[in-house]
């Protein structure tokens, strides 16, 4: 794949009012191809927003550089990159209109009038605001601010889109909403869109790729189903999605599947390949992954959590242990206190190597 | 549900402190329309003769003995109303650019001595105005400077710097540092971000720095006093004169236009501001 955007070992450091040196990008590289939607996930504090400013150019670099299409924007300012920004405050222009606000790239580029008017028509047609030129920003609602942002940062027809957590001021509805439309939106324009968010269900449901960042660096790059099926680490299992965690020591290997025990004697199934008796992994089974049968782990529901179409259940597994987190269909007999067993498919159970 | 006795306290209480703040500026109103010449606070008639008096259009038939003495001159008055507004019109434009400068530079860059900056700042507001007018005048006096015009508008560009940067200052402080950084994403240069965005946003705080310097320039006298030369006396400065010898009629005249022209302002200003913001 070409890639348009190409980061080699950035890297920035602060210093904290006590003296010590932070990193808050420690060697990352990262390529973005011409029309991928790629989402930069993370707690607050692992440098996702500091890269997206290092990309925007508000943000000078330490080391490394960035390439975009080809040419090094490392040395450039804000102003001379080729890129645009849809920024979490929006921040609009209020003392202007919302077709100023919009063709504001164009008028700063000197285009002239009539043919600015033709691309902020496009530009508002395409998110939806068509006819809403006049207003001003402070007559508008959040979510129409936020197409406005939208409208004003692809008018100038940038290549990459850059956004900061644009949705997070939005209510639920809305933001699924919007994170359609985003992606829709993506598609149509076929530019590459960098995206910062801290919640993983947005990035599941709209990247082509999502890049999962803890303390400076670049923890795993993949697919929505590859971080979610086959985390590379503890870290990521944690962060996407509800997770169980089963540090287990594998016991034997019969034909296609292993048996491992925890130390507490919870029995699970998983894969045989590559594995040999007595060495110690961690198995990983997503809720969705359990069934209630009448076989397989015997333990007690602690608790049921009624979430509308399914049922969240919290079972204490009858060997001891932590609970293991269990996602019912709504109408399964699981009252709390009674007993259950959880079967589970072992072509599901994803392994970490190491305790 | 609402005491009644408290409400109507709290009522009693808000027209007893409007009748407090304006009670002397109608006083003074009311006293300018009295033809009593010997003592104003006892009502003769209505006389429309101390306006008529400070435009010299009276001063012809008036007895020597008593009004037209009041007056020193009416191009005497004239000349002090000009170079008050001159005064006023100079020290805006300079205090204003200075001080919304000075106000951006110190919310948006990072420099040596900022802190030292703000706080140093903030000294010309809070010195008496009388140790700032004798500070001023031993300075010019040094310096070998002629007093006139110039050297007040030297010195009230001194103090009235710092309350534009306060306005301004204050109004920076609540504008979202993104727009800038909007404008620079969208291929704006810094200046065309200046041009476009910070200065149309900071227009209020920057309008409303620069009434408050022309009002407290027309307004000084003590500062004033020190530093202007015998030959360019402010309106302050020549009604001070004209006090110094009793209060005569003709000053109540000079007061109420000068309300009037306040207040015209005032509603000028609220006017304009209530237009920006629909």
């Amino acid at each position: 794949m070409d890639s348009l955007l190409e980061i080699r070992g950035a890297r920035r450091e602060f210093v904290t009012p006590e003296g010590d040196r932070i990193a808050a990008l420690d060697g990352v590289d990262l390529d973005v191809g011409a029309k991928e939607f790629v989402t930069l996930l993370g707690p607050s504090g692992c440098g996702k927003t500091t890269l997206l400013r290092a990309i925007s150019g508000f943000e000078a670099l330490d080391g490394g550089t960035i390439r975009l299409g080809g040419a090094d924007l490392t040395a450039l300012p804000p102003f001379r990159r080729p890129l645009n920004t849809v920024f979490q405050s929006y921040a609009l222009f209020g003392h202007m209109t919302v077709a100023r606000n919009v063709g504001y790239a164009l008028e700063v580029a000197g285009v002239p009038k009539r043919r600015r008017e033709a691309e902020v028509a496009e530009a508002l047609d395409k998110v939806g605001l068509s006819g809403m030129g006049a207003r001003r920003p402070g007559q508008l609602s959040g979510g129409q601010r936020q197409r406005v942002a939208l409208a004003r940062a692809i008018v100038a027809k940038p290549r990459l889109l850059l956004l900061d957590e644009p949705l997070s001021a939005l209510d639920r509805n809305l933001r699924q909403q919007m994170q359609i439309e985003l992606k829709t939106l993506q598609d149509r324009l076929g530019i590459a869109f960098v995206f910062v968010t801290h919640d993983q269900e947005e990035a599941l449901t709209m990247s082509d790729r999502i890049v999962v960042m803890r303390a400076g660096r670049i923890e795993q790059i993949g697919a929505p189903r590859d971080i979610y099926r086959r985390p590379r680490n503890r870290f990521v299992a944690e962060f996407i999605g509800e997770t169980n965690l089963f540090p287990v020591t594998v016991d034997r290997v019969e034909g296609p599947t292993a048996l491992a025990r925890t130390a507490e004697g919870v029995e699970l199934l998983l894969p045989a390949a590559g594995r040999k008796p007595g060495e110690a992994i961690t198995a990983i089974l997503r809720p969705t992954d359990f069934t209630l049968a009448d076989k397989g782990i015997p333990g007690t529901v602690r608790s049921a959590v009624y979430l509308g179409s399914d049922l969240h259940l919290f079972v204490a597994p009858a060997a001891g242990g932590p609970e293991i987190r269990v996602t019912a269909r709504d109408g399964q007999a699981a009252e709390t206190g009674a007993a259950v067993h959880l079967a589970h498919d072992p072509a599901r159970v994803h392994v970490l190597e190491g305790g | 549900m609402r005491n009644p006795w408290g409400w109507a306290a709290l009522t009693g209480f808000s027209l007893l402190f409007f009748v407090f703040i304006y009670a002397p500026l109608f006083v003074i109103v009311g006293y300018s329309f009295n033809s009593n010449p010997v003592n104003m606070m006892i009502w003769e008639r209505f006389t429309l003769d101390w306006y008529t008096g400070l435009f010299g259009l009276t001063e012809r038939v008036m007895d020597p003995n008593s009004r037209a003495a009041y007056i020193e001159s009416t191009d005497q008055m004239i000349a002090a109303l000009k170079t008050s507004l001159t005064v006023a019109a100079f020290t805006t434009t300079i205090a204003t650019v200075l001080g919304t400068a000075t106000a951006i530079a110190l919310a948006r860059y990072r420099f040596r001595l900022r802190g030292f900056y703000n706080g140093f700042l903030m000294l010309p507001m809070m010195m008496p105005d009388i140790v700032l007018g004798i500070g001023l005048l031993i300075f010019f006096v040094t310096l070998g400077m002629q007093l006139s015009m110039l050297t007040i508008v030297i010195g009230h560009c001194t103090f009235l710097t710092s309350y534009v940067f306060i306005i301004v200052q204050a109004r920076i402080a609540g504008i979202d540092p993104a727009l800038e950084e909007a404008s620079a994403d969208l291929g704006a240069s810094e200046w065309v971000t200046l041009r476009k965005v910070l200065l149309p946003q900071l227009a209020p705080g920057i309008l409303g720095g620069a009434l408050l310097a022309f009002v407290i320039s027309m307004d000084d006298l003590v500062i004033t006093y020190f530093i202007s030369g015998t030959g360019d006396t402010t309106l302050p400065v020549f009604i001070f004169g004209m006090i110094r010898r009793g209060v005569k009629p003709e000053i109540n005249a000079i007061a109420t236009l000068i309300i009037l022209a306040s207040v015209v302002i005032a509603a000028a200003g609220l006017w304009l501001r209530s237009r920006k913001t629909d």
